[in-house]
């Protein structure tokens, strides 16, 4: 019995450790194939939607997707050949007036090739067409009851260099296919989620001479002023409750990390080396902080208690750690991997956790920056950059499973889910 | 007799211009307005732009005058030398040491030595997010404390990082990133 016992705590444990590596010997499942009866849209708009579709039923990581391209008729009767899943998604994009747009989607249960839901949506601007799709995809996967996927609804906000010294804060879906400019002119940097509603965030603008951080609704497009400091100025983390931030701050050209408390405005200061102290991220509760540092003469990941001055090497491992983003007990942490100044390097991210030792490796070549949680801290988002050009990269840490969408042309400052 | 007359008249005379030399002030007064008032009548240049709604009025009349001081400031940041920086350091390096040197006599010299002098860091394209914010900060600062060393006013001097978004060459190649790494300078008046 104690034997019986030890292995389902263990179990237990081991269940919930998304340091460790999942690695699945059978896949079971459901294969899902898709048709498409749209009736809006040439043929290489329809291509567009049906790869978001895909996109989307993968990126859940709750189904086998056939990624074959069919054609049908909405009304017509299921193709035998495609009985040997276990759903058929038929979906039709229509147009509506105006600029509105309809999807309606059908899943049939196969073999049988009954129809066992039916919805339909729609968004009255056609540049919105993501989130039917996001829409659908959520509500099909709730109607199975997989594990949620509402993330896809929520939004990503970024900053695009334009520029030289120019860059705009541009709110988009998940996959960044649609995209909204909120801020321009000038150089606006590292937005951040005020709020887990997302309503508001707060960015950077660097004026002429010292930055500034503002607060912006993005809903009524008011901002107002939080704080500026000399050199630098950076919102790196907001607190569960949205009533602290953690900044990056340089008074006197010294980039140190301060608590920032947004009732009563007062700054406390949570490091005190005189070199590089930046990125904090709350961890543990929000009773510690995660941040990188060059104390050991290279970028690194420590911790400290806040309101302590100790400070703990949480990384032991990589040359080169620049970038961290935590959720809960985990942290997530770009690595380089080579350390050359003349060719190209090779960035990797890394999941550790604060309760643990173990380290795993999420990407595995390329270079890959970036990396920031989701809100449930299910999975990490991150920017893969090649040669040419950048995608966009998300990993599903309980399902070891990463997707790319590629971002064309577009050089990302930082970025926040 | 005669000669009497004569010294008469030139006592005369010379009290006569006397007085006149008091007077010159109020006689050249009269003058001017007498001549105002007998000049040609004066045709009212703006009398039509004088009568057109709006707010404030300008031409480049204000800005001739500040444009030549614009361009003594533009000229004196064209020649102050940029610091390079080796990869992911921030200490300033042995060979770029003369060339703070430069800029530190050019910005003592009288022609700049009121001006405010805003340092700029930057970097190259490999850091990611804060981090690279921070190097090209702590960059700048470098340069900030060696230039007060050589004895520029620390509170002449303002630090900011541009970090990777200021790159004065785009290509992906190692003399590319070499220019980024660097800090230069904009002065204010």
């Amino acid at each position: 019995m104690r034997i019986f016992l030890f292995m389902v705590i263990g179990l237990c444990l081991f269940a919930s450790d998304a340091t460790l590596e999942i690695v699945k010997s059978a896949d079971n499942r459901p294969g899902i194939a898709l048709q498409d009866a749209s009736t809006f849209g040439n043929d290489l708009v329809k291509q567009k939607f049906f790869k978001l579709i895909v996109g989307d039923l993968k990126v859940s990581a709750h189904f086998k997707v056939d990624s074959t391209y069919r054609y049908s008729e909405y009304e017509s009767i299921v193709d035998p050949m495609l009985k040997s899943g276990d759903y058929l998604i038929r979906y039709r994009f229509r147009e509506g007036s105006s600029q509105a747009l309809f999807m309606d989607m059908r899943a049939y249960a196969l073999p049988a090739a009954d129809i066992i839901y039916e919805r339909s949506y729609r968004v009255t601007n056609r540049a919105r067409y993501p989130f039917l799709v996001h829409q659908a995809i959520i509500d099909f996967n709730d109607f199975l009851k997989m594990p949620s996927v509402a993330w896809m609804k929520r939004y990503v906000i970024f900053s695009e260099y334009t520029k030289p010294k120019h860059s705009d804060i541009v709110v988009a879906d998940y996959t960044l296919t649609y995209r909204k400019t909120l801020v321009s002119g000038g150089l606006n940097i590292f937005p951040k989620w005020a709020d887990r509603q997302q309503r508001g965030i707060y960015y950077t603008k660097i004026g002429r001479l010292r930055p500034i951080l503002y607060y912006y609704n993005i809903y009524t497009g008011k901002q107002h002023k939080v704080a500026s400091s000399d050199g630098m100025l950076v919102c790196s983390d907001v607190s569960r409750d949205g009533k602290r931030l953690l900044l990056t701050m340089a008074p006197n050209g010294q980039p140190d990390v301060y608590q920032y408390d947004t009732t009563s405005g007062l700054k406390q200061r949570l490091t005190f080396y005189p070199g590089i102290d930046v990125s904090a991220n709350y961890i543990d509760g929000e009773k510690r902080i995660v941040f990188v540092s060059d104390r050991l003469g290279y970028p690194n990941i420590f911790a400290s208690k806040i309101g302590s001055r100790a400070v703990e090497q949480i990384v032991f491992h990589g040359k080169n750690n620049n970038a961290c983003s935590a959720h809960g007990k985990y942290i997530v942490y770009s690595s380089r991997e080579s350390d050359n100044a003349f060719s190209s390097n090779t960035f990797n991210l890394y999941l550790i956790s604060t309760q643990t030792d173990y380290i795993r490796r999420l990407t595995a070549s390329g270079v890959n920056q970036f990396p920031k949680f989701s809100d449930d801290g299910e999975s990490v988002i991150y920017i893969k950059h090649y040669a040419s050009q950048s995608a966009l990269g998300i990993i599903r840490l309980d399902y070891n499973e990463g997707f790319l969408f590629p971002l064309k042309g577009r050089r990302i400052q930082s970025i926040d889910w | 007799m005669k000669k009497s007359w004569i010294i008469a008249a030139i006592a005369a005379a010379m009290l006569m211009t006397g007085c006149s030399q008091k007077e010159p002030e109020v006689d050249m007064t009269k003058q001017t307005a007498s001549q105002e008032s007998v000049a040609e009548p004066i045709t009212e240049a703006d009398s039509v732009v004088g009568t057109i709604a709006g707010g404030e009025e300008s031409s480049d009349i204000s800005s001739l005058t500040e444009n030549s001081r614009m361009a003594q400031i533009k000229e004196l940041e064209a020649q102050a030398k940029k610091i390079y920086f080796d990869f992911d350091k921030y200490n300033i390096r042995p060979d770029q040491e003369p060339r703070v040197d430069y800029d530190a006599n050019l910005f003592s010299s009288d022609t700049a030595k009121d001006l405010t002098i805003k340092v700029e860091g930057n970097c190259d394209e490999w850091g990611t997010d804060e981090y690279n914010y921070a190097l090209g900060l702590k960059r700048a600062r470098s340069v900030r404390d060696a230039l007060t060393v050589r004895g520029i006013d620390k509170n002449r001097m303002v630090l900011i990082s541009y970090g990777e978004s200021n790159p004065v060459c785009t290509e992906h190649n190692r003399e590319c990133w070499r220019k980024n790494r660097r800090v230069e300078f904009e002065l204010l008046p």
